[in-house]
């Protein structure tokens, strides 16, 4: 449960209004690398390339300034219930996006290689895996920013989709890559790409798990593991 | 009922986990014709400690006062309907003895009040006016429930000095081993560190903690740290209704009621 009604305290609601703010400003930044990077690497674009290893430092800032407001928070006020909630996944859920905008850093690097080299028509084949998952990263943030424990637990299962379109792809690069010729390092690039899209779908759904928890107050991180050790006798 | 006993019962059997210490059933209570208790149903596991929370004048302090047979001493002041048990009897009962009730619950209040004797004549005063003139018997009383207390080490050496002497804190364990010499079943708590710094305080919270395993505890506390810090129940109180009743840890984490969450969250405007 979450409760509208204003605090006694004006600062507190000022506190947790600037931690939510920094939040969707940190989100915002990231996603935005994330769309370059990709841009860069489709559209055989340096530029992007670089802007995104550059702004990389704004989303470490970021972090920093949400853990530092989550601190004061945590010692000015001493929140519980679903105040504590949403400092401790806020907190999370920078660390999320910062792990984010670094795959996107290492995207944007892969592309910047690749553009010393002659266009690889195959890097279009990485599309659909970006759009699963910046459409996973967009679920997890407004799962976060709604209070939508629904939409956050649903990450779960639609990353098995993303998981899957990876492996696909993987084994696409990787039987070319066996072949030899003169694409070899592009596709070892774009196995890269894959990993790093792989990891960012992981992270939104972290970012899910949080939102149920700030939701609901319900841990539902590992449940899966959970479950099938119970199946095992373990 | 074994409230007419006034038998020691140091080495009494612990009570059943299974049956609550106090058993509070569709209690209404009124000072003269002002209602401030209404329909509070709960019961306090033995062995446990459970806090009370809520604005001031929710009534959490009169139902603490009720479970001792306190309010008799206001005039006008009576549970109008519903029952509190205490080992099976039903202490709203007028045939019950307060002075016999006292003993099995014992309360500490939220100044700290030491006679102004000594430290071991503080300690020693209840089990005296309970008929016990055996020194060594005394002795051993006395040590054990500063020993409680977790103020043993601190005045076993001036067991004769005047008790105001001490310091806040130690005044106020003083008269929770005061309290626990005549070997109750139950304490009652009523903001015992109100008054208290933070380090006393500390100790204070300590000792509850470590109290736990032979006493059932009742603590009022407008303190909500405190509360997470020490019970393992919570109530909540709100215009005389007990609102919401769960572990200390569903409460303060996801209570189901959008009044305590506003309550405890600081919401209450």
């Amino acid at each position: 449960m979450h409760s509208d009604t204003p605090h006694i305290l004006r600062e507190f609601d000022q506190a947790f209004g600037a931690l939510r703010a920094e939040v969707i400003a940190m989100a915002g930044q990231a996603r935005l690398n994330l769309e370059r990077a990709m841009q860069g690497l489709l559209e055989r674009d340096l530029d992007r390339c670089k802007a995104v290893v550059a702004d990389d430092d704004e989303v470490d800032d970021a972090e920093l300034r949400i853990d530092r407001i989550g601190m004061e928070t945590l010692v000015r006020f001493h929140p519980v219930a679903s105040d504590l909630r949403l400092v401790i996944t806020s907190m999370k859920v920078a660390a999320n996006l910062e792990r984010i905008s670094d795959h996107a850093v290492n995207i944007a690097k892969r592309a910047r290689k690749m553009l010393t080299r002659p266009e690889c028509p195959e890097v279009t084949f990485i599309e659909p895996l970006y759009a699963l998952a910046d459409q996973q990263v967009r679920d997890a943030l407004s799962a976060y920013t709604d209070r939508n424990a629904e939409l956050g637990q649903s990450l779960q299962l639609r990353d098995k989709e993303l998981d899957r379109m990876h492996k696909r792809l993987i084994a696409t690069f990787s039987a070319r890559l066996e072949e030899g010729g003169e694409k070899t390092e592009d596709y070892l690039h774009l196995i890269f790409v894959a990993r790093s899209l792989e990891r960012i779908g992981d992270l939104a759904v972290n970012i899910g798990e949080d939102a149920v928890y700030l939701d609901s107050a319900r841990d539902i991180r590992h449940e899966k593991v959970r479950v099938v050790a119970e199946d095992n006798g373990e | 009922m074994t409230l007419e006993s006034p038998e020691s019962t140091a080495s009494r059997a612990p009570q059943s986990a299974a049956i609550p210490a106090i058993q509070v059933q569709g209690v209404d209570f009124s000072y003269g014709d002002k209602q401030v208790l209404k329909d509070v149903t709960l019961d306090v596991p033995s062995n446990q400690v459970v806090a009370f929370i809520g604005p001031s004048g929710c009534g959490k302090t009169t139902l603490l006062r009720c479970f001792n047979r306190m309010n008799d001493l206001v005039p006008g002041a009576r549970v109008t309907k519903g029952s509190i048990v205490i080992e099976g009897a039903n202490i709203a009962d007028r045939a019950i003895d307060p002075v016999q009730l006292r003993r099995h619950v014992g309360m500490v209040f939220q100044k700290y009040n030491p006679f102004p004797r000594s430290i071991y004549d503080n300690v020693a005063y209840g089990p005296r006016t309970l008929g016990e003139k055996n020194r060594a018997k005394l002795d051993e009383v006395v040590e054990r429930s500063l020993r409680r207390a977790a103020l043993w080490d601190e005045v076993k050496d001036r067991l004769h000095d005047i008790a105001t002497g001490l310091s806040g804190g130690q005044q106020q364990r003083l008269c929770i081993a005061r309290t626990m010499a005549v070997d109750p079943e139950i304490i009652l708590m009523d903001e015992p560190c109100s008054a208290l710094d933070p380090m006393a305080t500390a100790r204070v919270e300590e000792l509850i903690l470590s109290l736990r395993e032979h006493y059932t505890i009742v603590i009022v506390t407008h303190n909500m740290q405190q509360a997470t810090r020490v019970s393992d129940r919570t109530a909540f109180f709100y215009l005389g209704e007990m609102v919401e009743y769960d572990t200390t840890r569903k409460i303060f984490e996801n209570p189901v009621n959008k009044r305590t969450l506003d309550y405890i969250s600081g919401r209450f405007g």
